[in-house]
């Protein structure tokens, strides 16, 4: 497999990770150039040295998409939909998630009401046409629209999952009367029913492609004046990648790629070290973030929502499952009126950071208790380029929590570390126990800035035997770009009982999914002896509501294929709620494909051992104390550029590297892979 | 500040966010497995860890606002019954009581206990609207019901499980009482998967800490939420507040409106809900059981001193609710009470207005103060089957201090229920939606306007039957502050020949193919002087076509065409003139 080179654009920094034909990786960072987004690539490209016209693919994660919506910077959009719902983008689903605060705002539109247009036309459910378009009604609207400087139109009619003819000639009416603007039609984004969130996802879509397509043409445009011969590929929510010319039809697919590459990254990793289970934990300065891949596989769902549950914008495409918590380095410690403690949500960010940075914070966080209680050194923060203050890390614990419970300021450090570690222990359930998978089959990969320092203690919580640091765990999405596989997701709402299923129906809808797939990866330059479709269905029991999906064996629909569906749905129904009614029904809901390009089989264990630089001891550890729960320890302080494949290390311990901090708590053992992880074992 | 606790804080903490993730684990499994959209769409639901004296640990988040805090009721109706030695392990009791449980009988209770070391620790509680249970209704009560007889099968306390023993009588009353039993025994399933799996999770938890820690902590959860809500409540002025208004009648006896009078009594630190004017139990089924009027006050004192956090029982401590026996709210058995719920957007907004002198800034002007919602029904040609589709949807909410009212959202009642989907409804139902829109002007105009309520219509190609049950079309939402009144809800069937006839309380009530029902949902009181509100605020509002222009010229004396350009010559001149 040819080399390859992957960029992530994040919040603070840009991080890259080359991987060269023979194994050996290449890393670096650079703060992120908010102002010319491409240019901070090149920068990350030639401070990293790498050279490229040596390489096959380049492999690109970026916030532009994210950041467009949250900052409302998108292209002027005008929406057609059907006469009556106008308001179906605005109205929503009604719900007052934040039930009980009077002052609950909902999202506000991306696209105004005066841009909404109800256009006369309807469908049934069935895709049967009840009422015809009117084609003129339509052609008005869109020569109003383009009178107004509207650059992005948005089309969503009723029921067009089912029928998307009335869609598509509206998009032809469009390209005719204004054939420079950008056209979002729901039917080829996705194809499910539910008129509010798929109108959402569409609006997402053309709200922001005029800036993504000005951002990736112009970074494709960079990239080939540097002679990059090969792929330019961008990551998407789903864990894959897709073409850089895919990504300006879809841009709405991109909005998640950096914790999602991350999660892909532990999973190649755990594949790599002979560990297909994985839970991913990610720990930076304001979240905590965790998904599990069972045997090799990321489990992906369906739909999030932009900006947050309570007040974000719905979003139907699959995406990796995370489940995120508020609490990172940055959380803030604190007490509330009646004097319960606290930790988190609010966090001290990055400006002006925990006290210890330094920067005119004054609340305790999570990293000012870790370097309390001496995980961290002063001294060694980011290889030594910035010292914490730990005496005002000490006066703030001492003054805002310990002497107000009465406590030691070592004591209330711990305190606020365990209820930190309980709550982040809490979302690893959610994607484990919570789900029917048992956390003792598990290894737990950490990652982000914190993750390492946390881990250990989080795996003891749950159970879960092993811990994984990989190398480079604050660089890790990057890292796990190099192993996403061009990926893409088609869907067909199509509800129908079991019993009497017309299995031609479903073989025709799955052949047109499969064709529309492998030209989707021709036109990618996926080969075919690389391409890879798996098929799910959803199902439910005949009145449920959510559905569960159920992946399909090979082979055309047939009698016996229902019965082994069926059977998978029971099982899967039993692990995940504890209980099935095999008596019942069974309907099928929706048909999904996945088509893969699998770029990425290569063996992570051929990777040459990564120079880290930064500090090295030169093998002759320091120690110094640090508090664990049951007292202070006399401890040994490694640094990661030091220790030698093979080596083990008896916990208490503390591995050091430039941007992260590996605790190995007492009782714990860690030893250092060959490929330059470390793992180690939980005691129980 | 003043630290009560004597328990570790670091625990307690640890402690109190893994029961409210127990509750909230259950919650979703009764989503995910549910048979009915009264669950899964509309989220009418709630789930709990209940002390055995029926004190509430934790509940989840996101369920149902009137459902606060009162899951214990039915777990003391049952501890009256078998005594506290009564339960085993593998029992599982279900029970829709309405004296003790005060609500309609479709909402069922499913409760399990929780042992350590053999004890009798917790009860794990379930409560969940089945879409039927007999009666002359579906979906929901009977407008027409006098007494808790016309109102379906009682079930009090019942052990369905017996020590882990299916109890097959009981399962066949059940079954041959309700009209979708393959639907609410799938719901039942669900309620009783949740249950178990929080009896699991709170087992491992005694298991962990030991019974003293746990209870510890639960003692201090509940003595630290009180302390915070005293805290909330002493900012609030001291002061007898009272505010009234009015629903439209009770259905049975349609010519009476039945007014409501409340009063809040705020001393240091302690408030008191004063129910004692309430109008004496009605005819009609919009009574409640005290449980009825207790979730009212409760939402209200809720929403003012501690919106944010998980819901417990210490919060409710420094909470009194004065509420005689025999009212609309405390309605004493067999008075009927299948629209259990129907006064409580009014009792709880006009709670809420009591206070507004006190609390301007944090009080709205009146939303639509109605549940709105439909069932329709018949059978379904296509499918071979009969069928019944619910829907609830939103009207408009009060502006605010610093914000318009929102548009569209469900009552204070009902927090994060949804809105079915029109084509989920049309995939799965034979009915057609022809229209979910804003409705023009329907908001009161202020500084901060209304948000605005909808018109949905929907009819059937085949006879279908209806039943609503609205309140509100009467008293219009009112506004503060100087803010004006918006409308109230509208409901009426469009006829064959587009005569009308009133479709606001109706129980089987035939539509014809070709008929229309047409609801439109009141808007939201204004808050302040409209004068006051920006031009071009204004100019925008009729840009979006959320007000008229004539309502841009009445009420905020702004001349502006229906593009949003404002005429500054003629605005002042008009202006000048007011």
């Amino acid at each position: 497999m040819g080399a390859r080179v992957a960029v992530d654009i994040g919040g603070t920094f840009t991080d890259l990770v080359a991987l060269f034909d023979d194994g050996r990786i290449a890393y670096t960072k650079a703060l992120t150039t908010y102002d010319d987004l491409a240019r901070g690539v090149l920068d990350c490209v030639n401070k990293a040295n790498v050279n490229l016209p040596d390489f096959e693919f380049f492999i690109h994660g970026t916030t532009i998409a994210i950041n467009t919506v949250i900052q409302r910077k998108g292209a002027k959009t005008g929406l057609l939909t059907t006469k009556g719902f106008r308001d179906v983008y605005e109205i929503g689903r009604s719900n007052r998630p934040d039930a009980y605060n009077l002052a609950y705002q909902r999202p506000v539109p991306l696209i105004p009401r005066e841009l909404r247009y109800g256009i006369t036309g309807r469908l049934a459910s069935t895709g049967k046409v009840r009422e015809q378009l009117d084609e003129n009604e339509v052609r008005t609207a869109v020569r109003e629209l383009k009178a107004v400087g509207v650059k992005s139109i948005a089309v969503v009619f009723l029921h067009c999952y089912a029928n998307p003819e009335h869609e598509e000639r509206a998009g032809q009416i469009i390209a005719e009367e204004y054939p420079e603007c950008f056209v979002s039609l729901s039917h080829n984004i996705l194809r499910e029913f539910r008129e509010y969130e798929r109108t959402s996802t569409t609006v997402l879509n053309a709200y922001i492609a005029p800036i993504v397509s000005d951002y990736v043409i112009g970074l494709d445009k960079a990239l080939r004046d540097a002679a990059f011969p090969g792929n330019f590929m961008i990551m998407q929510s789903n864990g894959g990648t897709m073409s850089a010319s895919t990504a300006r039809d879809l841009p709405v697919a991109m909005m998640e790629s950096g914790p999602v590459a991350g999660v892909i990254g532990s999973g190649s990793l755990g594949q790599a070290l002979g560990m297909p289970n994985v839970i991913s934990f990610d720990m930076g300065g304001t979240t905590a973030k965790s998904s599990l891949v069972a045997d090799g596989e990321v489990r992906v769902v369906t739909g999030y929502f932009i900006g947050g549950y309570e007040t974000g914008h719905p979003m139907l495409l699959p995406v990796v499952d995370i489940v995120e918590v508020g609490t990172g380095g940055g959380s803030i410690a604190w007490l509330d009126e009646a004097g319960g403690l606290k930790v988190g949500p609010i966090s001290a960010g990055s400006d002006p950071g925990p006290v210890c940075y330094n920067n005119g914070g004054t609340s305790p966080t999570v990293t000012d208790a870790n370097l309390i209680l001496g995980r961290l050194d002063p001294k060694n923060f980011l290889g030594g380029e910035m010292t914490l203050a730990l005496d005002k890390a000490v006066a703030a614990m001492r003054d805002k929590i310990a002497t107000p419970l009465k406590m030691t300021v070592e004591e209330a450090a711990l305190g606020v570390i365990k209820i930190a570690d309980a709550k982040m222990s809490l979302t690893v359930r959610e994607v484990s126990v919570a789900k029917g998978h048992d956390p003792r089959d598990f290894a737990l990969v950490a990652s982000g800035g914190a993750g390492p320092l946390h881990a250990a203690s989080i795996a003891r919580e749950l159970s879960i035997p092993k811990v994984i640091v990989p190398e480079l765990p604050g660089t890790f999405s990057a890292f796990g770009m190099l192993f996403a596989d061009v990926r893409h997701d088609y869907v067909q709402t199509n509800i129908r009982p079991m019993k009497g299923l017309d299995l031609n129906e479903v073989n025709a809808v799955f052949k047109r999914m499969g064709e529309e797939a492998v030209a989707t990866l021709e036109r990618e330059g996926v080969p075919k002896r690389l391409s890879l479709m798996t098929r799910t269905v959803d199902l439910r029991y005949r009145g449920q509501e959510y559905t569960l999906s159920v992946n399909v064996p090979a082979g055309e629909f047939d009698a016996a294929m229902l019965v082994k569906l069926r059977a998978s749905f029971e099982e899967l129904h039993y692990a995940r709620y504890q209980h099935a009614a095999p008596e019942e029904e069974v309907e099928i809901v929706n048909l999904r494909m996945s088509s893969a390009g699998r770029f990425s089989e290569q063996d992570a264990m051929s990777f040459k051992r990564i120079t880290q630089g930064g500090v090295s001891d030169g093998g002759k550890p320091r120690t110094r104390r640090v508090v664990f729960e049951d007292g202070a320890v006399e401890c040994q302080v490694f640094q990661r550029g030091s220790v030698a494949p093979g080596q083990i290390i008896e916990g208490p311990a503390v591995i050091e590297e430039l941007v992260s901090t590996t605790i190995v708590p007492p009782g714990d053992r860690a030893t250092i892979h060959e490929c330059g992880a470390i793992i180690i074992d939980i005691r129980s | 500040m003043t630290n009560p606790v004597k328990t570790n804080p670091v625990t307690l903490e640890v402690v109190r966010n893994a029961l409210v993730a127990y509750a909230n684990e259950m919650a979703t499994v009764l989503v995910r497995t549910a048979y009915n959209m009264m669950i899964f769409e509309v989220h009418d639901y709630c789930t709990g860890i209940v002390d055995v004296e029926g004190n509430i640990i934790s509940q989840n988040t996101g369920g149902l606002p009137i459902f606060l805090a009162d899951l214990g009721a039915a777990v003391v109706g049952a501890v009256e019954i078998y005594g506290k030695d009564g339960f085993a392990p593998g029992d599982v009791l279900v029970s829709n009581d309405p004296v003790l449980c005060g609500q309609h009988l479709n909402n069922i209770v499913v409760f399990t206990p929780c042992f350590h070391e053999g004890e009798l620790m917790a009860f794990l509680a379930s409560r969940a609207h089945w879409v039927d249970v007999g009666s002359g209704s579906s979906g929901f009560g009977s407008t027409s019901s006098q007494s808790i007889f016309d109102e379906g099968i009682q079930l009090r306390a019942i052990k369905i499980y017996s020590a882990g023993n299916r109890n097959e009588e009981a399962f066949r009353i059940i079954k041959d009482n309700i009209r979708y039993p393959d639907s609410s025994l799938g719901d039942l399933r669900a309620q009783i998967a949740g249950c178990k799996l929080g009896e699991r999770r709170l087992g491992d938890m005694f298991a962990k800490y030991g019974k003293a820690t746990v209870l510890d902590c639960v003692t201090a959860m509940w003595d630290q939420a009180e302390a915070l809500a005293r805290a909330r409540i002493r900012a609030i002025p001291n002061g007898v507040y009272e505010a009234e208004s009015y629903l439209d009648n009770d259905y049975v006896e349609r010519d009476k409106i039945i007014p409501i009078k409340v009063r809040v009594i705020v001393e240091d630190d302690e408030m008191t809900v004063d129910f004692s004017d309430l109008p004496p139990q009605v005819k009609g089924p919009i009574n409640s059981g005290p449980s009825g009027g207790i979730a009212c006050a409760r939402v209200a004192y809720k929403c003012l001193v501690a919106p944010h956090t998980g819901a417990t029982q210490g919060e409710f401590r420094p909470l009194k609710v004065n509420l005689p026996p025999g009212k609309l709210l405390s309605a004493i058995r067999p008075a009927p009470i299948g629209g259990w719920s129907l006064s409580m957007p009014t009792v709880i907004d006009t709670i809420l207005l009591a206070l507004a002198p006190a609390l301007p800034d944090h009080v709205p002007a009146g939303h639509k103060g109605d549940m709105s919602g439909y069932a329709m029904m018949g059978q379904d040609k296509s499918r071979g089957r009969p069928y019944i589709c619910l829907n609830i949807f939103g009207g408009g909410w009060g502006g605010q201090k610093d914000h318009d009212g929102i548009s569209a959202a469900v009552s204070i009642c009902q927090g994060n229920v949804h809105n079915g989907p029109v084509e989920v409804q049309e995939a799965y139902y034979p009915i057609i939606v022809d229209n979910h829109e804003f409705l023009q002007d329907s908001c009161g105009s202020g500084r901060n306007r209304g948000g605005l309520g909808i018109e949905i219509t929907i009819r059937s190609e085949d006879d279908a039957y209806l039943n609503t049950q609205f309140q509100r079309t009467v008293m219009p939402p009112w506004g503060i502050l100087g803010g004006t009144e918006a409308k109230p809800n509208e409901i009426f069937i469009e006829g064959l020949n587009g005569e009308r006839r009133q479709g606001a309380a109706v129980t089987r009530h035939l539509i014809k193919p070709g008929e229309r029902v047409v609801m439109r949902t009141g808007g939201g009181g204004g808050y302040g002087n409209p004068l006051e509100r920006e031009i071009e605020r204004v100019a925008s509002d009729v840009r979006g076509g959320y007000i008229s222009v004539q309502r841009a010229r009445d009420d905020y004396k702004v001349v502006v065409d229906d593009k949003g350009v404002v005429d500054d010559a003629a605005t002042k001149a008009l202006r000048a003139g007011a």
